[in-house]
């Protein structure tokens, strides 16, 4: 590792002696860069960078080249943990407090005809990662091309407004007009995800080749490929937002900071990525970013053996599949030995634990029991959460229902803290007043029709550990209760056919971190997800127009009209005006039920590395780390 | 007579290797949900949300939401013509990831196979002519602890000691420098560097496993009258050991042929996922795990294949080396 530092900085000293044009070029590019400038492999800086580079201001200091950031990838189907490390390149990106979206890919934007058209100017002269010009043609290839074609797919909800898909017009080659059929304020947000990468995913000069309408003979490809159809060798060749293909061809051309070297195909035991030499971000001090030559992913197939990892001190940044809260102690116990130290990464809001009783089921007895907000209400006073919080959680966490936390701008008290308190005595007292005053034998209360009211709460044990011990306690508390509650330990995948494909559950629990920001899904509150895990039927109901599910009341019916209204809000206080009359009538139901506030999470980051800031929101809507920009990240001398 | 012999197991694979396909099919298929319910909850249990819509298009694509028979005629078909369809998970051929992981399969599980009779056929024979001696004990000792430790605990074990205490790599085959390289000298140097870390935690357990099939059989034969008569009339105490005890104890070590063919694949799967080795064995309980059906169902088809080859090879050794068997 040493060694290769000081072979690259020898490489320096060397630039900087040769010719006085190389000089200068070398002092705002990487010297590996500046080589290839030499040698005539690659245009001088000038010329790669756009007309106006976005100038990022670094956390801390502006850093020095060189380096290679090592992480771990566990098995397969981790690509997405190449995604946050890389950034979704959008339009737009998340600011670091994920608080606002900011210009991205585009320059600017423009909000027209309130809300219900967006001009997004792009910045002249930038480039894909292999020199050939980006522009307007390249996002009227995403969207006409592939978003709007439905041999590609459907159209993914999020370019959907008042049941219309979005227009997509060209300007000029830099400015880029999207027409929606009703205003879509969140349209800028909603970009800023990894979901809302699509408009400028594809480089048209090089994907174009897989598309029929582009190709030159598509069918001859296809069988020279031994493909059925093209989009399956669309998405073969270059991949999709959130599919491993997406890093499987270093030939496929981006925008991206860091390019693929060696991909993430099956059995590969190592991912490598490289500067890419036309990323069109520079410093302050118009140094091109990034400022680390290239990103090292071993895979390791157990995540256990990725802790092994850190601890040898093979890692120099990550925070997937090492916060797990259980693993901290072994992670702080080495930390001087491995070299690294601790980043915070926080929720901003929501519960570590949500539970949510099946408000379709389909047995009438118990879909009746369940619907009654009383009933709900008297099991969240039976919950002894203080006790919970300090047996299963050591302490660390605070009484919540679920929702933005306190220091948010979205911060709604009564759906956070509402029925908190522990307090048996009401709880027996609304569940007599509910008929179920009658008991058994052994002290459960009885329905009506005699049954005892028993019900069991599916779970998938291997999620985390602590969803297991904090449903323990709660059966405890309920019990006290007279309700028979079974925990239901399930396999993941036999978890989400029972109960995201299908309804089949009494209740569910998840982990529900949300923060409400634009362009997020209010899974907890409308059920417009399959998250929403309370109305799975409802939802169903919703994508089929009615053709299959339970047709929602209209307590709910007006929920997703004020999402529909949320999305379209185009002021933050408008989206807040319409978040909190949601919230409003949530609060009202309460249909789920909270437990306490999301453990304290952390990612290692290697002693060498700088300006990674100490504390960044944990989410994949953010996604974490990208809106802290690795591309400014560093290796101090 | 050995011709027809391979004739006949041969005819009588090809039934066999369909009814093999129809079960290894409906087995992929047997757990709840589909390749893209796995992939759903994956994403979701690290905290990613992927777009319902997109999975639906998948599913449709992958033609995941048709009926079994359809979906098996699918397979079948183009496994008939060489084609075994395309894996989900990677978007790339199946023959290919096949194929990639085989050959570091194969020599790690030659490599582990000659380490297994080099050590077991000595230490059997040793064990078994020297009776209860302090050789004896120590060996029967450490060949009991052998088999009763898990590979894959042993493997856990060296690697944590590897790391705290000498701070070297013992995962995978190569260094960094050597992994993507193309092969060399150098290259094949390093492999031979790192693979005997994993062929030791492999041949731990078939060595002593091996070891007591040795001596018990050797025992056997040791106190037959033969061997007296032999001993009476002469002969040198080691030419008489070779000739014919051990002639005969040898028929297990050939049986194992047999089933070493299987486990060029699916031997050592949990020690190799593990130890993060490149070899076939991870990959095939990661397609199982994601059902990733066309490539597990490659997998397996291939490892039936392979277990029918290994033990008409074994059968047809077993045939050669003992006339008991050939006669019979």
């Amino acid at each position: 590792m040493a060694d290769s530092r000081s072979i690259r900085f020898a490489l320096a000293l060397a630039g900087a002696m040769a010719p006085s044009a190389a000089v200068e070029a070398a002092e705002h590019e990487a010297p590996m860069l500046a080589e290839r400038v030499a040698a005539g492999e690659l245009p001088p800086l000038a010329v790669r960078l756009p007309e106006r580079p976005e100038i990022i201001a670094p956390v801390d200091e502006i850093g020095r080249y060189g380096g290679t950031l090592r992480r771990a990838l566990a098995g397969s189907n981790d690509h997405n943990n190449i995604l946050r490390i890389v950034g979704p390149q959008g339009l737009t990106r998340w600011n670091a407090d994920w608080t606002a979206p900011l210009p991205n890919v585009a320059e600017s934007w423009d909000v027209e005809d309130e809300g219900r058209a967006f001009v997004f100017h792009l910045r002249p002269g930038m480039k894909w990662s292999d020199g050939h010009p980006f522009g307007a043609d390249d996002i009227l290839f995403n969207v006409d091309d592939l978003m709007l074609n439905p041999d590609f797919g459907p159209v993914p909800a999020r370019y959907v407004i008042g049941g219309e898909p979005v227009a997509v017009e060209k300007i000029d080659d830099v400015t880029v007009r999207f027409t929606f059929a009703a205003p879509f304020g969140s349209f800028p947000a909603e970009l800023a995800s990894p979901r809302g990468q699509h408009p400028v995913l594809h480089p048209r000069h090089y994907c174009g080749q897989f598309h029929p309408d582009h190709a030159d003979d598509i069918e001859a490809l296809l069988k020279a490929e031994n493909v059925p159809d093209w989009p399956t060798l669309f998405q073969n060749k270059c991949g999709d937002i959130e599919i491993p293909a997406r890093w499987g061809n270093p030939d496929k051309p981006t925008l991206d900071p860091w390019v693929i070297v060696e991909p993430y195909a099956g059995g590969a035991t190592r991912v490598t990525l490289e500067r890419n030499p036309y990323f069109w971000q520079v410093d302050t001090e118009g140094n091109q970013l990034p400022y680390i030559d290239a990103i090292t992913n071993t895979v390791m197939s157990d995540s256990q053996a990725v802790i092994l990892e850190a601890i040898a001190g093979r890692i120099d940044l990550q925070a997937r599949h090492l916060d797990n809260p259980a693993d901290r102690p072994v992670l702080a116990q080495n930390r001087e030995a491995g070299g690294y130290d601790f980043f915070e990464t926080y929720s901003t809001g929501g519960t570590l634990l949500l539970l949510q009783p099946n408000l379709n089921h389909k047995d009438e007895e118990l879909r009746d029991l369940f619907n009654k907000k009383d009933f709900r209400v008297a099991l969240s006073l039976g919950m002894d959460r203080k006790r919970m919080i300090d047996i299963a959680l050591l302490g660390q966490g605070e009484p919540w229902q679920y929702g933005p936390y306190r220091d948010s701008p979205l911060f709604h008290e009564r759906i956070a803290t509402q029925f908190l308190d522990y307090d048996p005595e009401t709880a027996n007292a609304l569940l007599d007043d509910l008929g179920l005053s009658r008991r058994d034998a052994e002290g459960f209360r009885l329905l009506p029709s005699g049954r005892r009211v028993a019900f069991k709460v599916d779970v998938i044990p291997t999620l985390f550990t602590e969803a297991l011990d904090l449903l323990e306690l709660t059966a405890q508390d309920w019990e006290k209760l007279g309700i028979d509650m079974e925990i239901n330990s399930i396999e993941r995948s036999f978890f989400f056919e029972r109960v995201s494909s299908n309804y089949d559950h009494d209740w569910a629990v998840w982990p529900a971190n949300a923060g409400w920001q634009q362009g997020t899904l209010l899974q907890e509150m409308v059920p417009i997800w399959q998250g929403a895990r309370y109305g799975i039927g409802w939802w169903k109901w919703v994508t089929s127009d009615g053709k299959q599910g339970v047709e929602p009341p209209g307590h709910v019916k007006k929920r997703l009209a004020l999402n529909d209204e949320a999305r379209a809000a185009v002021t933050f206080d408008e989206y807040k005006r319409v978040v909190h009359e949601i919230a409003d009538i949530a609060a009202d139901q309460f249909e789920v039920i909270g437990t306490s506030t999301d453990l304290p999470r952390y990612g290692i980051v290697g002693d060498r590395l700088r300006n990674v800031p100490g504390s960044m929101p944990s989410s994949f809507d953010y996604p974490t780390p990208a809106p802290t920009l690795p591309q400014q990240y560093f290796f101090a001398e | 007579m050995l011709a027809a012999f391979i004739l006949k197991r041969l005819l009588w694979a090809i039934p066999f290797l369909f009814a093999v396909s129809i079960v290894a099919f409906a087995l992929i298929q047997a757990p709840p949900g589909d390749y893209l319910t796995t992939f759903a909850a994956t994403l979701a249990a690290s905290g990613d949300v992927v777009d319902s819509e997109r999975l639906d298009a998948l599913r449709t694509r992958y033609g995941l939401d048709q009926p079994f028979l359809v979906q098996y005629w699918k397979w079948i078909s183009g496994v008939l013509q060489g084609d075994f369809g395309i894996s989900f998970e990677w978007q790339q051929p199946v023959s290919g990831l096949i194929w990639e992981r085989m050959g570091l399969s194969v020599c790690l599980a030659v490599s582990t196979l000659l380490f297994t009779w080099a050590l077991a056929f000595p230490i059997g024979i040793y064990s078994a002519v020297r009776k209860y001696s302090i050789g004896d004990y120590i060996v029967s000792t450490l060949g009991f602890i052998g088999l009763a430790t898990p590979n894959f605990l042993l493997a856990l074990v060296l690697m944590y000691i590897g790391v705290v205490h000498f701070g070297t790599d013992v995962g995978g085959l190569f260094s960094d420098r050597y992994q993507a390289a193309p092969w060399s000298w150098g290259k094949f140097v390093d492999l031979l560097t790192h693979i005997w870390v994993p062929v030791v935690i492999l041949g731990t357990s078939a060595t002593a496993s091996l070891i007591r099939i040795m001596r018990a059989n050797l025992l056997d034969e040791l106190n037959k009258p033969y061997v007296t008569t032999a001993r009476a009339k002469g002969l040198s105490e080691f030419r008489l050991l070779v000739k014919y005890p051990v002639r005969l104890a040898l028929n297990p070590f050939i049986s194992t042929i047999g089933w070493a063919f299987p486990q060029l694949i699916s031997g050592a799967v949990i020690t190799a996922f593990v130890l993060s080795l490149p070899t076939a064995g991870p990959l095939l309980l990661q397609a199982l795990l994601a059902q990733d059906m066309y490539l597990a169902g490659a997998f397996i088809l291939l490892l039936c294949c392979l277990t029918v080859v290994g033990m008409l090879v074994s059968d047809i050794l077993l045939a050669l080396v003992d006339p008991r068997v050939r006669y019979r």
